[in-house]
């Protein structure tokens, strides 16, 4: 890695988050300040608290996980602009797929920043054009007819980018299906509701067996 | 600037918020031009070819476009709740429609479109931001450091390494885990009864195959088009074949739902 640029994107994608941080807070602030009503201290920290139980760890593994694929700048950018694991990831999973480039090497920078960057106003513009074109739109995507497509969006997404990670690894495949298979029969509203987890076990499962494979060079 | 606004409506649909929606708008939309912009240097200085830049672009565009149309859904959702901008200006930084609603479940249990206060809402609006916030602050924090000394040495190794093969199974693992998902319902799911875009307290038990054939019938779609662009030959096919697969697989979701299988 060119580490003159990678240092500077550092510097950047800091400075991108702290300002980042701020314009989160710009809500919350102006409603208390315009209003003249102070959140329930009590209840934001119980609340705070519950929620974090979830998601500081939740965060930190996702951290861990995806910057090895998203490289410097483009990590920044997701953990601004959020949706990673419904948008940001796989998008890039799809971009370097196409442009064939390797985790952690100068392309996959470039490649994944133009990825989670066009993402990242695909989404806030197709947000604004639809709060532009909102009272048209909401009984159209409200439809009881198209509710299903988007209840399981998630399932087309990685059901599509499934077979490009899955194609040429059958080997590797095989166990973590297995795995979750299983625990999917034994306690399926698990699986279900607790995503994050699930991701994790797979994940531990998938390196445990390719990492056994490996040492037998059968991959 | 303490104006004391009374009506909970007034502060839920005030213009300023509109405002601050757009701001946030414009901000992800110039920070990203800036990290594009600087990548689009390196490129040059390291002499990739446009044609992948362009790739880079188009599929990203292409691909983004579904799943931002069911974020925007996520604002219709709470909207009836929160109003639409709190939602908007949630869903467009660090937002996810299922912690947007598990949060303001917490920060106002019991509360409802009608009941609500200004200082519901003031609650709502900072447990949001503020639990959601971890990622973030490791990225700030230690990311620099968990890139040089975990990511980089897993890496680095030339020849025959197992570091490449650790973020492939990492990559699997998390695609089983979705493929998971899909096939638990077959057995059973809980849905949380959502009224005016608030979770009622209400669990509703239910099971599917739907989501299985959707991830079923996209996954075959890809393995078609993929057979098409690298065998036949048909190039232009490269940038769309994710998007098009997903649109198959969400066609089959609604051709069921006709059908009235949910």
């Amino acid at each position: 890695m060119n580490d003159a640029y990678r240092a500077e994107m550092h510097k950047f994608g800091r400075i991108f988050t702290v300002l980042g941080i701020l314009v989160m807070f710009l809500a919350p602030t102006m409603i208390w300040l315009v209003s003249g009503v102070a959140p329930d201290f009590n209840k934001m920290v119980v609340g705070i608290i519950a929620l974090s139980a979830i998601y500081l760890p939740g965060g930190i593994i996702e951290v861990a996980t995806y910057s090895p694929l998203l490289g410097t700048s483009a990590t920044y950018l997701a953990f601004i602009t959020g949706n990673l694991i419904n948008l940001k990831v796989p998008c890039v999973m799809n971009a370097t797929e196409i442009c064939g480039t390797k985790i952690n090497t100068p392309e996959n920078e470039v490649v994944s920043t133009m990825s989670v960057a066009f993402s990242s106003i695909t989404t806030v513009v197709i947000m604004s054009l639809g709060i532009i074109l909102l009272i048209p739109l909401r009984p159209i995507l409200n439809s009881a007819i198209l509710q299903p497509a988007f209840s399981w969006v998630v399932s087309a997404l990685f059901g599509a980018l499934g077979y490009k990670y899955f194609k040429g690894s059958w080997k590797l495949v095989v166990a973590p299906i297995i795995f979750v298979i299983i625990i999917s029969i034994i306690a399926p509203t698990f699986v279900n509701s607790n995503i994050v987890i699930i991701i994790l076990l797979s994940a531990i499962v998938s390196i445990v067996v390719s990492k056994i494979l490996y040492n037998k060079e059968i991959v | 600037m303490i104006l004391a606004i009374t009506d909970i409506n007034e502060i839920r649909e005030a213009w300023w918020l509109y405002a601050i929606g757009a701001f946030v708008t414009l901000f992800i939309i110039g920070g990203s031009l800036f990290f594009a912009f600087k990548a689009y240097k390196r490129s040059k200085e390291l002499e990739m070819s446009k044609a992948d830049i362009k790739k880079a672009i188009i599929s990203s565009v292409s691909f983004s476009i579904l799943p931002s149309i069911g974020i925007f859904i996520g604002i219709i959702t709470m909207s009836g709740f929160l109003g639409i901008p709190l939602p908007w200006i949630r869903l467009s930084v660090l937002g996810a429609l299922h912690y947007e609603l598990m949060a303001a479940s917490v920060a106002a249990e019991g509360v409802n479109a009608i009941s609500m206060t200004i200082q519901n809402f003031t609650t709502i609006a900072f447990t949001m931001t503020i639990s959601i916030i971890w990622g973030s602050l490791f990225t700030l924090f230690f990311f620099k450091k968990y890139q040089s000394k975990v990511v980089d040495k897993a890496t680095a190794k030339t020849g025959r390494s197992f570091g490449p093969l650790l973020f492939q199974s990492v990559f699997i693992g998390l695609i089983s885990a979705y493929f998971g998902d899909a096939f638990s319902r077959l057995f059973k799911f809980n849905t949380r009864e959502i009224v005016d875009g608030a979770y009622t307290g209400n669990i509703i038990e239910n099971k599917s195959f739907v989501p299985l054939v959707v991830f079923l019938v996209s996954f075959l779609c890809m393995m078609g088009m993929d057979y098409l662009v690298k065998k036949k030959n048909v190039k232009w096919l490269e940038n769309f074949q994710l998007s098009f697969s997903m649109v198959i697989g969400m066609t089959a979701a609604v051709l069921l739902g006709l059908g009235g299988i949910y």
